[in-house]
């Protein structure tokens, strides 16, 4: 058999449309022809080459344009395409962008002000240095309760001392005044004598020295 | 009865402009890819794109639903128009030459960068390049075949040419371009 012959029916045989004694002899011709089996694992090769050859994608703008010179009117859009037009697109432009760079930036630098620095936390994560790290701040946290408490009692003995400073001062002016007390009407004395008491006490008090 | 395809360019011939878009949408990436391949070129792709619809738009009529699907019509449109434009810039001739037509650049400079991406595969550029190389008849069969992945039958109904050519000419046309790319391979120091 020629190597023509095979060339001829190649595809036949690949697509084994060939009659069953055609294609035993194209078969024995290519186990012993090395040229034939290699052109047809080229062209298998090729033909994988094609299947793997991607579609391109198409710009809407043809679809527009056809559809513009054909029915006239423009390609109806979807939502996201809508929205992408109206609302993306305006917000999406060199000066929003510089803006938003810059807003950026000072958060970063706000963020970077406010929270706890990451880096020395995570570079000291050994199990030693966060026991360490615990105790330093059990201790911070001891040592602030104990200035706590002291100022509490601080406070307290100052807020004593005024309350009995208070009250001594109101008891001398009570006593001073000698307001009668409820407590302290039935004394013994002869109402007579209870009675006349403020009237003396009115005369000294007003009496000239 | 009229079958889907009839329905919708029933609709078209009554003015219903959302069934032409329903048509153009569905099958314009499939032409623009079509034209491509005929061509390597995007800018003519997109051109012959564009004429084929407007050709479609206006054929419509003559679109017989028993004579066969929508698409295997729209296709016929299509190539009809590569063919017309292939005669018209005379590159018929320079393709049927294969060592004239090897010595031309196929380089596309005004490929968008999309496309660009897509081309950075190297198998599919020497693909390309391959079955610029080869003679229309050939280069055709083996595009509708092995690109398209259309049946022999629709292919032989497309060409208007019987089956048995159909196939004479893919077998052809596979064993030019493997012979050309294995030799361009081979001086590129590339394997298949």
């Amino acid at each position: 058999m020629e190597c023509l012959h095979v060339e001829e029916h190649l595809t036949e045989y690949m697509d084994r449309s060939l009659p069953g004694e055609e294609l035993a002899r194209i078969a024995e011709h290519l186990h012993e022809c090395s040229k034939c089996a290699g052109l047809l694992e080229d062209v298998r090769a090729v033909l994988v080459t094609c299947k793997a050859v991607p579609n391109l994608d198409l710009d809407l703008t043809l679809v527009e344009r056809i559809l513009l010179r054909t029915s006239g009117r423009p390609r109806t859009r979807t939502l996201r395409e809508i929205l992408s037009q109206h609302v993306l697109r305006p917000i999406l432009t060199p000066r929003f962008a510089m803006g938003a760079v810059v807003g950026l930036l000072f958060l970063a630098l706000a963020v970077n002000l406010m929270m706890p620095k990451v880096s020395p936390l995570a570079s000291t994560l050994s199990p030693r240095e966060l026991l360490r790290w615990a105790d330093r701040g059990v201790q911070q946290l001891y040592s602030g309760g104990l200035k706590l408490y002291d100022k509490k009692n601080e406070w307290q003995a100052e807020f004593t001392f005024f309350k009995n400073n208070v009250f001594n001062k109101l008891g001398f002016m009570i006593e001073r005044l000698d307001v009668p007390v409820e407590g302290k009407q039935d004394t013994g004395k002869p109402k007579q004598q209870q009675d006349k008491a403020p009237t003396d006490k009115s005369t000294v008090l007003l009496s000239p020295v | 009865m009229l079958t889907g395809d009839g329905k919708l360019v029933e609709r078209c011939l009554q003015g219903d402009d959302a069934a032409w878009e329903a048509i153009v949408t569905t099958y314009a990436r499939r032409i623009y890819n079509l034209c491509y391949r005929y061509t390597g070129r995007t800018d003519e792709a997109e051109d012959l794109t564009q004429e084929s619809f407007i050709r479609i738009y206006q054929n419509l009529k003559t679109f017989r639903p028993e004579a066969g699907n929508l698409v295997n019509w729209i296709l016929k449109v299509a190539r009809n128009l590569i063919i017309d434009h292939y005669r018209q810039t005379r590159r018929f001739q320079h393709a049927a030459g294969s060592e004239e037509m090897e010595t031309m650049n196929h380089s596309d400079e005004k490929l968008p960068d999309a496309h660009r991406l897509v081309e950075q595969s190297e198998a599919s550029r020497f693909l390309r390049d391959g079955l610029q190389a080869l003679s229309p008849e050939l280069k055709e069969a083996v595009i509708l075949r092995d690109l398209e992945g259309m049946a022999y039958q629709e292919i032989a109904q497309l060409l208007n040419v019987p089956e048995g050519t159909v196939k004479s000419r893919i077998n052809r046309g596979r064993i030019e371009l493997t012979k050309l790319l294995v030799k361009r391979r081979s001086q590129a120091g590339m394997q298949l």
